[in-house]
């Protein structure tokens, strides 16, 4: 069963397309990464995803409710981080969080219940009689993202929530995300940090200049677009030797301080073999080698530059 | 519990600090009885309709408009905040509608305005209570004047919440707002005697019309004047809060 699914989905601003008849569909109980370079138009999607603007045209069904003739029954299902902070100023952290559960009219004894769970869960027992407005940055932000969880949802829009975070904060927060999504949460996750979609989610799509250019799990992206590899090898003596690798074909050598050679291929055994023949001819040793698979954020990288490209 | 009632808790919750409600009470309080009685050397008497008044029983009066205005444009600040905070946007990701939001805040005034309204008149009370005339009009004029000015100065503050993106921008438009409001008015002094331009001035004012009316119920006084500032103070109000309403309802997110 579908949480989202969207048909031609698009939203102009004037002349400014947006979002240009994109098609969507997130599973029940998965992690859907949503990526793109700044400006791609994820924020967008996300606002039409969860209501807050209407589409210019296409169809969407959340949560098997059609979203454009009944938002508020989306809404009332859904739980939404946005990226730009949002928070009470005069209102301290246990206030911030039991007041935002009354606005969902969660019952009071079930309010003050899940705020100690949610006051725990991140880190937050220390500034609870603390003032949002006195807060740091990255605390104000774990406030935003826990106060989400007073209220029960199917589907959670996360909109690069781990902004501002500090890396314990964040790993603590993509862990407790996890959690949920054991017992049954959906989530909708954008994020321009490409390790937590690699950690995180099932599913991915890339998004540029509003089209989607890319949909399918992070292995199979990496399979897909992944076939170059980057090998480092580090030569026991500093000499200049791009006269001698000159005539390999099929990739990219760039020589760091003499000693470095890095090769991107996606022809990599066959680039390596010939580079150690030639070192091998040539007397040179070889002190240390390794062979890094593409991540992520290289595959991101490339499907955005050939997708600006094939545009220009 | 219905969603418009959530916000109004909500709004309340975020808008009663100890500090709003000490300048709420400790503001009008200082020029009811510092101002009162020291321009007393200066204002003996002042006449309103048939009655003639202490100077201190006219400005306590008079505190009770002031303070509708004073706590509901602070209250209509609720949307610039929100706007500020993020909390607009989220508000509507949330189980609610943009109409119920709008809705929330006139409450919110309407509460906040008739509360400040009580509070100044349970404090001014000892000071004009022998010229109170009680009769059939004198609670329901005070209580036309609190919901109706509440909804008038609240929907000023929410017009300019909209209008305006800068905070300096909006700091410098409100307390202007409040200059000309609270001191341009008969709230404080009469508009007999004043000179003729500014005389006009005062009528130019929403809470001259506010503070009329209320002073109207409290002594016990009704003529024509007072019917007249009453139609103004209704379509004023009425016409304010559209022109608040049709902004917030297009107000882009």
């Amino acid at each position: 069963m579908y949480c989202i699914e969207a048909s031609l989905l698009s939203k102009s601003y004037g002349d400014f397309i947006a979002v240009d008849g994109i098609d969507l569909k997130v599973e029940q109980g998965k992690i859907f990464g949503f990526l793109g370079p700044n400006g791609a138009g994820k924020t967008t999607t996300m606002k039409l995803l969860t209501t807050l603007i209407p589409p210019t045209g296409g169809r969407m069904n959340i949560l098997g409710i059609d979203a454009i003739k009944s938002p508020l029954e989306v809404r009332k299902k859904i739980g939404v981080v946005l990226q730009q902070p949002s928070y009470e100023p005069t209102l301290s952290v246990e206030k911030s969080l039991e007041k935002y559960g009354m606005m969902w009219n969660v019952e009071k004894r079930i309010r003050k219940d899940r705020a100690e769970e949610l006051l725990s869960a991140f880190d937050l027992v220390d500034i609870r009689k603390k003032k949002n407005d006195d807060l740091s940055i990255g605390q104000r932000r774990r406030v935003q993202v826990a106060r989400e969880f007073m209220h029960e949802m199917e589907l959670l829009f996360l909109d690069e929530p781990t902004v501002g975070l500090d890396p314990s904060a964040r790993r603590g927060l993509l862990d407790f995300i996890k959690s949920k999504v054991r017992d049954g949460l959906t989530i909708f996750f954008t994020t321009h940090i490409l390790e937590e979609a690699e950690y995180l989610c099932d599913d991915i799509a890339i998004i540029n200049k509003g089209k989607i250019i890319a949909v399918d799990t992070p292995g199979e992206l990496k399979s897909k677009f992944g076939r170059e590899k980057t090998i480092k090898i580090h030569i026991g003596e500093q000499r200049d030797i791009s006269s001698l690798l000159s005539g390999i074909k099929d990739c990219k050598i760039e020589y760091d301080s003499g000693a470095i050679i890095t090769v991107h291929s996606s022809q990599s055994e066959q680039v390596l073999q010939n580079i150690l023949q030639i070192l091998a001819s040539n007397n040179m040793t070889v002190e240390d080698l390794s062979v890094v698979p593409t991540s992520l954020e290289e595959i991101f990288l490339s499907v955005v530059k050939n997708s600006n490209a094939s545009s220009d | 519990m219905h969603p418009v009632i959530r916000l109004v808790n909500r709004n309340l919750t975020i808008s009663l600090n100890m500090g709003f409600v000490i300048w709420q009470i400790l503001f009008p309080l200082i020029y009811i009885f510092v101002a009162g009685f020291a321009y007393t050397a200066l204002i003996h008497q002042v006449t309103f309709g048939n009655k003639t008044l202490d100077y201190p029983a006219f400005i306590a009066t008079g505190m009770i408009g002031f303070n509708i205005m004073n706590s509901t444009l602070i209250s209509g600040i609720i949307i610039w905040n929100d706007r500020r905070h993020g909390m607009f946007e989220q508000i509507l990701v949330g189980p609610f509608t943009r109409a119920q939001y709008i809705l929330s805040n006139v409450y919110t005034i309407g509460i906040i305005g008739l509360v400040s309204a009580s509070m100044i008149t349970a404090v001014g009370y000892p000071l004009f209570f022998n010229k109170v005339e009680f009769n059939i009009l004198t609670v329901p004029l005070v209580i036309f004047a609190s919901i109706t000015g509440s909804i008038l100065f609240g929907s000023i503050a929410s017009i300019i919440s909209t209008r305006l993106k800068s905070s300096e921008g909006f700091n410098v438009v409100i307390n202007t707002a409040f200059l000309f409001f609270a001191f341009v008015s008969t709230a404080f002094y009469p508009a007999q005697g004043a000179p003729p331009i500014l005389s006009a001035a005062f009528y130019l004012n929403p809470l001259t019309y506010l503070v009329d009316v209320v002073r109207a119920g409290i002594f016990g006084y009704f003529n024509g004047l007072v019917a007249t500032e009453m139609i103004i103070l209704g379509f004023g109000s009425m016409a304010l809060f559209l022109v608040a309403t049709k902004l917030l309802s297009k107000l882009e997110v």
